[in-house]
């Protein structure tokens, strides 16, 4: 009984150490502003619009994950496939791509001078240097959080709730939007928010691709280089808080199971 | 009316073949067959979840190979209820009908209609979760009649019930079929469940059909040992059949030997055979009784009583199991260990 005890407060102790080194740094980046200093920042209109111009694309990368990643999660989860598998694995791939080659990647891609760079320059849609540059490299990095997600929570829903609903007159489709939609939206809309806070906090793959207009952390890296660390700490300090607000979403829509 | 002819389906590694059945329009047919058989994988074909490899599966006189799930027209209830849990009872049972607001006035009442007949209606604003099994098994056979299905599949419906709520289900059941006369393929490994709801019996066994017919006519005449055993029809033992006299209108006495007893039989043809012999065909007495030519002698092993009767386990020669009243085994003052005299009649021991 007296070693159990021993043993459990050394752990707690180990523990402890591992969430104060995630805590600490954190605790003093929000300490490290005055109040004024807040206000300062939110009146800077650099910053104010780097931030938008981050809630911006961040928004539109969450929405291409979701509409093209759910029927895939769908397919992933439900289908069986030859080739199910490798799609599993190449989803997965941008998890263990480091960001900055990432970046030099998706620049070959979509740069004016590959054949889809090219193909889409032509249409409008230029990416190196613009907006849509984000946009891709954002959705490159959210799209493993995106579909991983959304699978397991339609895989979570009992296929044969499907196969009633069938039998009931649904189609397909229909048996989707009214079994497993419901059931497993919680899960989709959790995934999303991961993959929304993911897409923001991106600096590698953007930096190299689209480094003007410059996102939050961007900004934050620009301003740490040229002014030093007391002008990146307020910019920091916003994008935290907006981290923070997508974490607390995310864990409210967690099913209460997983809590 | 339900028609397959020569149905093969594949689920992962287990193959249904060559599957023939015809469920006439308003009957209830029991699918019978032990775990693996192959029961459900049959009934997912007909519901359209499964392609068919080969064969032809006719609904109401149509080729159903090309018409999706959702225009078969037919309910299906499983074992596990699946009712949709984000929905209400009234929502569950109402799911199959069309949305309230286009319905013509008799869809809007079949909810209530249905939930009456089953004794749900104090229920119909609960969640699934809040309902107890008995609750739920009627939640989903009310959600699966209520589009008013023209066949209705039924996977090992009652099996989760405890017996008293067995046999109520069974009733109401029965009183709903008798009152929409749909056509049911019901799935069970239990056959008194057949003999009491079902008009045809077909027997699953490894992917085929081995046996249908009557339940009658599958209980007394059971195709192969393999549907005998299964039954639970009685004794079933293997063994030779030698002729020991003149063949008369096909048949002609002859002795079975097991190896370790001879039996005098009636059979129709010699060489390895099975012999069915049901426990109630065999007498039990405390001596030997004198003149009786298939009499040997047991000891009890065990007791079961089921109501007015109760089955003798016994062990010899052969296992054997014989039933008698109640009454008679406590006349006997029968008890584990007890040697007992079994006598068989010749003409009781069916070969198959």
């Amino acid at each position: 009984m007296r070693t159990f005890t021993i043993t459990r407060i050394l752990l707690a102790l180990l523990g402890a150490l591992l969430v104060m080194f995630i805590v600490g740094p954190l605790l003093k980046l929000l300490l490290s502003t005055s109040p004024g200093g807040i206000l300062d920042a939110l009146a800077d209109p650099e910053l104010r619009d780097s931030i938008a111009l981050t809630g911006i694309t961040a928004t539109a990368a969450t929405a291409c994950g979701v509409a093209l990643g759910v029927p895939l999660a769908w397919l992933l989860a439900r289908a069986r496939f030859p080739g199910r598998r490798v799609v599993e694995a190449l989803v997965d791939l941008p998890v263990v791509v480091p960001h900055p080659v990432a970046g030099i990647a998706l620049l070959l891609f979509l740069g004016r001078r590959s054949a889809v760079g090219g193909a889409l320059a032509h249409l409008g849609l230029e990416f190196v240097s613009h907006v849509p540059g984000i946009v891709a490299a954002m959705l490159f990095v959210s799209v493993p959080i995106i579909v991983s997600g959304a699978r397991e929570s339609i895989a979570a829903v009992d296929p044969h709730l499907e196969r009633v609903a069938r039998t009931l007159g649904d189609g397909p489709w229909r048996a989707f939007r009214r079994i497993t939609l419901p059931l497993a939206g919680r899960g989709i809309v959790a995934a999303a928010a991961l993959g929304w806070a993911r897409a923001v906090s991106e600096f590698g793959a953007i930096v190299i691709l689209t480094y003007h207009p410059r996102v939050a952390s961007v900004l934050i890296y620009d301003r740490f280089t040229t002014d030093g660390l007391g002008a990146a700490v307020p910019a920091a300090l916003m994008l935290l808080l907006v981290a923070l607000a997508v974490f607390g979403l995310v864990r409210a829509l967690q099913p209460d199971d997983h809590r | 009316m339900i028609h397959l002819d020569r149905v093969g389906v594949r689920a992962g590694e287990f193959t249904l073949d060559d599957v023939s059945l015809t469920v006439p329009t308003g009957a209830h047919a029991v699918l019978l067959g032990p775990t693996g058989s192959g029961k459900t994988t049959l009934l997912e074909a007909i519901a359209g979840h499964l392609p068919l490899l080969r064969g032809r599966i006719e609904l109401g006189g149509v080729d159903v190979a090309s018409v999706p799930p959702e225009r078969r027209r037919i309910g299906v209830v499983y074992q596990h209820y699946h009712l949709f849990p984000h929905l209400s009872v009234r929502d569950n049972i109402g799911y199959g009908l069309r949305p309230a607001a286009d319905a013509p006035p008799p869809a809007r009442g079949r909810v209530e209609e249905l939930a009456a007949a089953l004794g749900l209606l104090h229920l119909l604003d609960r969640a699934p979760r809040a309902l107890s099994g008995g609750e739920r098994q009627r939640v989903a056979l009310a959600r699966a009649l209520a589009p008013a299905p023209r066949i209705v599949l039924l996977d090992e419906p009652f099996a989760a019930a405890d017996p008293a709520m067995r046999q109520q289900l069974r009733r109401e059941l029965r009183a709903l079929h008798e009152r929409e006369r749909f056509t049911i393929l019901q799935v069970s490994h239990d056959f008194e469940e057949a003999l009491r709801l079902a008009t045809l019996v077909a027997v699953l066994a490894d992917g085929r059909i081995v046996q249908q017919g009557t339940p009658e006519a599958v209980f007394q005449r059971p195709a192969s040992a393999f549907v005998a055993e299964f039954l639970g029809a009685g004794n079933v033992l293997a063994g030779v059949v030698r002729r020991d006299g003149p063949e008369e209108g096909g048949r002609f006495p002859a002795v079975f030997d097991t190896g370790r007893l001879e039996l005098a039989v009636v059979a129709d043809r010699e060489g390895a055979a099975h012999a069915l012999i049901r426990p109630e065909d065999i007498l039990v007495t405390a001596e030997l009784l004198p003149g009786a030519r298939n009499h040997l002698t047991a000891v009890v092993d065990r007791l079961q009583r089921a109501g007015p009767v109760t089955y003798i386990h016994m062990s010899g020669e052969h296992p054997w199991v014989a039933v008698v009243t109640a009454a008679y085994a406590e006349s006997l003052a029968l008890v584990p260990g007890r040697e007992v005299a079994l006598t068989l009649k010749a003409t009781a021991i069916a070969l198959l």
